[in-house]
């Protein structure tokens, strides 16, 4: 195979005494002379994606299993775990050749759906060592990593850590590091782990490259078989334009891509911009405690989701899913932006400790509204200054309390320009973080004048009289300091016209009185000193 | 090794030892001269729980804490934090916070007219006082039990905030691990403490601690 009709339309000139070599590799020189430099893409290739994507927990490791698809007498596996590949299944192999090799292997069908969606997640995930990341359905990822080097120990030690935590999330993966895309999708099916830098070094690992990770199709592999090609370097030596006529432009274009002579642009995976995911439970069930498992895992989600691009929610809906009953929905909102797994997981649990399901739970969702970035604070060294106001920690008490005693329970007050006593205050949102220059932000004078009660009885107590002397507790109450005529409110309607005493009951307790001065008179009970 | 040597060493002044660090804690004035004589290091003590058992409520327990509330919210103007009240037997009065010197906006009031299920104004201060949003918090609890107190106490202290329980009288007879306990007492317009518990002083018994409270 190596004396090859030289193409009469190619201009390089041929050196004399050397053997006519036309291939389709572009000369080193061709390309550009940056060593360490351009882009360096990774490629993460999942061969058991189909089976990673329907996370059934009731399989043992060691058990066989595949995942099958198509109907009838045309099923054939497509994915196989490690032990089924011990007893000799394949991916293309047929139904039943695949349980006349392993009688008790389980069967999956598969779910595309699934696949995709943790596709998806990956790509979030991956995004955690560089923002360029493109998906290659139905197995792969790619994700242009140059940059992010310096950050993660190299080449090497890129992918090992990328491999690493894969592992430690039960995914089975490749990674391969090249140029170009194309040619890290390669070498990764093809299982070799040497990072390869420079475009330069490319042709020299052709040759340990089987047809098989090109992923052409098979009726073409047979031909490239009948021709005696078994790599991809006996590949890059066929001449450019009978390449193309025999198979097709489009392969010789992927060729070139992979060996950096045409550029190959990907499209860069869109991160959605709230959350959006569902979790189906492995068992249907009315208990709040395995419901609010499956919630942690769901909430973990949501804070990776998060962390990958420095953003807060501010709110976050629930809805619980019942078979043929309409879903139990929860509503939280935030005071300020965020999304720690920890705090959302308290809040929620005592949303739901007062939440009454009306039937088993089948599967939670959890969204989000719109993602918003977050301004990052730097963190307090532990033992300076440990005690400093936290707005974060103002937010998280007041929405844990609101969380369990309900939002109207939680309150501050403040001033009200007004005589009548009842409305010289008003119930107003409790404030976060700075209130101010002074003490006295508002624009309210401070009152000054006759002694006001520290506690005030929201529905004003009848007291009862005997000798024109109010009675408390079952003995007369002696007046201090009065009377105090309040009479204003004519304008909208509630006009009150009182006048108001300190009186001092037996026990010490001084109260704040009031006798009514129109039609009924009477005496009242309004406030109690401090 | 040589006893009096083990002993010369552990006078040292650069040895540090956990159980010194307690008795040098911080301690806020309270304001009131002949409270501050009795009190070790002179003024409550910070940091953690005090507990203030009344006969009933408004013989003057507010006023007592008054001027410490006051420098509390004076000290921290930059970055300022709460003071909660958790399940005040009544509504406080923001006119008469702002006389005496406190900012109602500072006020976070945890009281709801609905029946609450028990143990819910212990969780709240718990929360509270562990949170370090707040500079103090002012609980009206009725029944806790030792393992409650605890947790305040603890929570108190993680959070860096004072924590004020009142409770009735009747519960003066029970062990609490509250550092400071007080009973008052409303005596011909004045009020008396009595010093139950003092970690690092004496029990002792002070009259005449709020005195003329006409017009308060």
């Amino acid at each position: 195979m190596s004396s090859l009709t030289p193409d009469l339309f190619d201009p390089t000139p041929v050196p004399a005494g050397q053997p006519a070599r036309l291939s389709l590799v572009p000369e080193a020189s061709c390309l550009p002379a940056r060593q360490g430099r351009g882009e360096l893409w990774l490629c993460l290739w999942l061969p058991q994606l189909p089976l990673d994507a329907l996370a059934t927990g009731e399989d043992a490791p060691d058990a066989p299993a595949c995942v099958i698809e198509g109907e009838g007498s045309a099923q054939r596996v497509i994915a196989a775990n490690g032990a089924a590949v011990r007893h000799g299944i394949r991916a293309g192999l047929g139904l039943n050749a695949a349980l006349a090799l392993c009688p008790g292997v389980r069967l999956h069908m598969r779910q595309p759906a699934a696949e995709a969606a943790l596709l998806e997640r990956l790509a979030r995930w991956t995004t955690q060592f560089t923002p360029v990341v493109s998906l290659e359905p139905p197995r792969a990822l790619l994700a242009e990593v140059r940059g992010s080097l310096g950050l993660f120990g190299g080449a090497a030690g890129l992918r090992r850590r990328a491999l690493e935590s894969l592992h430690r999330r039960g995914l089975y993966a490749f990674a391969a590091l090249a140029p170009t895309p194309r040619a890290a999708l390669w070498l990764a099916r093809a299982g070799l782990d040497t990072p390869v830098q420079a475009p330069g070094e490319l042709p020299g690992l052709a040759a340990r490259l089987p047809l098989s990770c090109l992923g052409w199709p098979q009726a073409t592999l047979a031909r490239f078989a009948t021709l005696g090609i078994r790599n991809v370097a006996d590949l890059t030596r066929l001449p450019r334009d009978g390449f193309a006529r025999r198979f097709g432009p489009s392969l010789l274009a992927e060729l070139d891509e992979a060996f950096g002579r045409r550029p190959q642009p990907r499209r860069r995976a869109v991160m959605p911009e709230r959350f959006d995911d569902s979790l189906e439970l492995p068992v249907e069930t009315g208990s709040i405690p395995l419901v609010e498992i499956a919630l942690e895992r769901l909430l973990g989600r949501l804070e990776a989701f998060l962390r990958t691009r420095s953003a807060g929610i501010l709110g976050l809906a629930v809805a619980l899913l019942h078979r043929g009953q309409p879903a139990t929905r929860l509503r939280l909102g935030l005071a300020r932006p965020g999304g720690e797994a920890g705090h959302l997981q308290a809040l929620l649990h005592e949303r739901l400790g007062r939440t009454l399901l009306p039937a088993p739970v089948v599967a939670l969702r959890l969204r989000s509204t719109v993602a918003v970035p977050l301004e990052l604070r730097s963190g307090v060294l532990p033992g300076t200054a440990g005690y400093d106001a936290d707005p974060e920690a103002a937010a998280r008490l007041l929405e844990h309390l609101r969380a369990r005693l309900g939002r109207e329970a939680v309150f501050s007050v403040r001033l009200a320009q007004e005589h009548r006593p009842e409305r010289a205050w008003q119930v107003s949102e409790p404030a976060l973080g700075k209130t101010g220059a002074g003490p006295f932000a508002e624009a309210v004078a401070v009152p000054v004048g006759p002694a006001r009660p520290l506690w005030m009885i929201a529905e004003p107590q009848a007291l009862r009289e005997r000798d024109g002397l109010p009675r408390h507790g079952g003995r007369s109450l002696t007046l201090l300091s009065g009377p105090e005529r309040i009479e204003t409110g004519w304008w909208d309607g509630q006009d009150v016209c009182r006048d108001y005493y300190v009186a001092a009951a037996a026990d010490g307790v001084r109260l704040w009185i009031y006798r009514e001065r129109r039609r009924s008179g009477g005496w009242w009970l309004h406030g109690v000193f401090g | 090794m040589d006893p009096t040597g083990l002993d010369e060493l552990l006078q040292h002044p650069s040895l540090w030892r956990a159980s010194s660090a307690q008795g040098e804690g911080k301690v806020l004035p309270t304001g009131f001269r002949r409270l501050d004589e009795r009190l070790p290091g002179g003024g409550w003590p910070l940091d953690t729980l005090i507990e203030l058992l009344l006969p009933l409520h408004g013989i003057g327990e507010i006023n007592l804490l008054l001027p410490a509330l006051r420098t509390l919210c004076a000290q921290d103007a930059q970055s300022p934090r709460w003071i909660a009240w958790l399940g005040p037997p009544h509504l406080p009065y923001a006119p008469a916070l702002a006389s005496a010197g406190l900012d109602p906006a500072r006020m976070l009031v945890v009281r709801s007219n609905a029946a609450r299920p028990p143990g819910s104004s212990l969780w709240a201060m718990e929360q509270a006082l562990r949170s370090r949003a707040c500079v103090a918090a002012l609980g009206w609890v009725d029944g806790a039990d030792g393992q409650s107190l605890r947790r305040l106490k603890l929570a108190a202290e993680e959070g860096g905030s004072l924590g004020f329980l009142f409770r009735p009288k009747e519960r003066a007879r029970e062990p609490s691990p509250a550092a400071l306990r007080l009973l008052l007492e409303a005596h011909d317009g004045a009020l008396d403490v009595h010093i139950l518990k003092n970690r690092g002083g004496l029990p002792a018994r002070v009259k005449g601690v709020l005195e003329g409270m006409a017009g308060g």
